[in-house]
């Protein structure tokens, strides 16, 4: 088999790299912010809530979670039917959510705590509801001084998508170890970290981009 | 006209009495520089007069209506509409970093309705032209001096047509040859008969520019007058021992 056969098939798996990448950003993304702000809201309850999920899916692999989602659900008593997702993909990306919203969500957190208190003060005294100065004000502030933490998150999620093989999805990574199981010859794994590098470094550009356009 | 009264007013950090018992008639028209040592309770007294800051204790009426009556604070939709003719420029701008300096001017009032984008833009010219910032429209708040900055604050603050104004430290994270333009722009107000109380620390400027002097130490009004009787005839020796330290 030659390198014009494989790249075909590895491209293949590359794009269910891709959009588990997309699906798990979109989704995580608005998820992680709706938990950061449950979490510095001031009701002590739900914040312990959150404290304990974000223990949960930092505390814990992945991989394991990945596991959970897919063989564990089904079993959890009484809800466990209800609960159950029989396509390999959707439960994957669930997990890959639940998992960088956690992230995500602390990422936020650290970009709401940089907004100086006197960004709030000025809002309030020129008349702004708590709503107007969240979304005006402390919101763009917040994502802006996040940026950072987020590309380098993005990054690590465009190669943690490859433990989604565990559950038997060809991803570009089992796509990759398929050729040289029969090539007998592991200069497949070499295209495939030229591949992770492209993406990694679109990223990085795109997030640069992004740093350039809203620095203020 | 009565802008602001305040009776009793106390006010505690834990344990602490930072106010004691502070009670203050304004006048329209009144500039009334506030004076005193550091930890006298200046910036909190002032603070507490916007709602930045709850009182423990008393009363503040704004304009005639009560933003606290014995430490009882109506809704927070009611204290903006009683606060809504009140302004308030800080030590440190606080201007929003990403947003242009039109944007910073307009948003509040946009938010508010209170004119198409069109007018409002015209209402920013014509506030930046009054603090002498006419070409700075599209600037970002990060390009401009800390004087700039300062004067971009007030024509912020100007856009919500305040009857009062408050002041805190406005020139003190300023270097020295900026504080100049900003103290000018505050000279200009004053003359136009705008309503304002100043913390500072700029004596000379207080002797000239305000009306009324407010002398504040340990949480308590020390003396309220002319800048005469508060500054150059005063026998209390709190006062006196205050102003012989600091020059001016």
């Amino acid at each position: 088999m030659s390198l014009q056969q494989w790249i075909p098939q590895m491209a293949v798996g590359c794009l269910l790299t891709l959009k588990l990448f997309f699906i798990t950003i979109v989704f995580s993304m608005p998820l992680g912010l709706v938990l950061t702000f449950l979490y510095t809201s001031k009701n002590k309850a739900v914040s312990a809530i959150i404290s304990f999920y974000i223990l949960i899916m930092r505390g814990t692999p992945l991989l394991l979670q990945i596991f959970f989602v897919y063989f564990g659900l089904p079993y959890v008593p009484g809800i466990g039917k209800y609960l159950t997702i029989n396509d390999r993909f959707t439960a994957g990306a669930v997990a890959f959510i639940l998992n960088y919203a956690a992230y995500f969500a602390e990422i936020f957190r650290g970009g709401l705590l940089s907004v100086d208190v006197g960004q709030y003060e000025a809002a309030k005294v020129l008349g702004l509801t708590d709503m107007q100065t969240r979304t005006h004000i402390v919101l763009p502030q917040m994502f802006r001084i996040s940026l950072p933490a987020i590309s380098n998150e993005a990054i690590i999620l465009i190669k943690d998508t490859a433990l989604i093989t565990a559950i038997g999805l060809s991803d570009l990574l089992k796509v990759t170890k398929t050729i040289v199981n029969k090539t007998t010859n592991i200069s497949a794994f070499v295209v495939a970290a030229v591949f992770y590098l492209i993406m990694s470094y679109i990223l990085t550009l795109v997030f640069k981009l992004l740093e350039r356009k809203f620095s203020f | 006209m009565e802008m602001i009264k305040v009776e009793n007013l106390k006010k505690n950090f834990g344990n602490v009495e930072v106010l004691k018992d502070i009670s203050l008639t304004v006048e329209k028209g009144d500039v009334i520089a506030i004076l005193g040592p550091s930890g006298s309770g200046k910036s909190t007294f002032l603070r507490s007069l916007i709602d930045l800051v709850d009182i423990d204790g008393g009363s503040i009426y704004i304009e005639g209506k009560a933003l606290c009556e014995n430490a009882v604070y109506p809704s927070a939709k009611e204290k903006r509409k009683i606060l809504a003719k009140m302004g308030m420029v800080f030590q440190h701008f606080n201007l929003f970093p990403h947003k242009s300096v039109r944007d910073n001017l307009i948003l509040a009032p946009k938010l508010e309705k209170r004119g198409s984008y069109e007018e409002l833009c015209v209402m920013a010219k014509n506030m930046l032209k009054r603090v002498g910032l006419a070409d700075k429209l599209s600037e970002m708040p990060n390009n401009l001096s800390g004087g700039q900055k300062q004067r971009v604050a007030i024509a912020r603050a100007l856009m919500c047509k305040p009857d009062i104004l408050l002041f805190d430290e406005p020139t003190s994270a300023l270097d020295p040859e900026l504080t100049g333009e900003v103290l000018n722009v505050i000279r200009d107000l004053s003359k136009e008969n705008m309503t304002m109380l100043i913390v500072t620390h700029e004596i000379g400027f207080a002797r000239e520019a305000a009306n009324k002097i407010l002398f504040m130490d340990g949480g308590y009004v020390i003396g309220f007058g002319s800048p005469e009787e508060i500054i150059d005839n005063s026998d209390n020796e709190r006062m006196k021992n205050f102003f012989a330290k600091v020059s001016h």
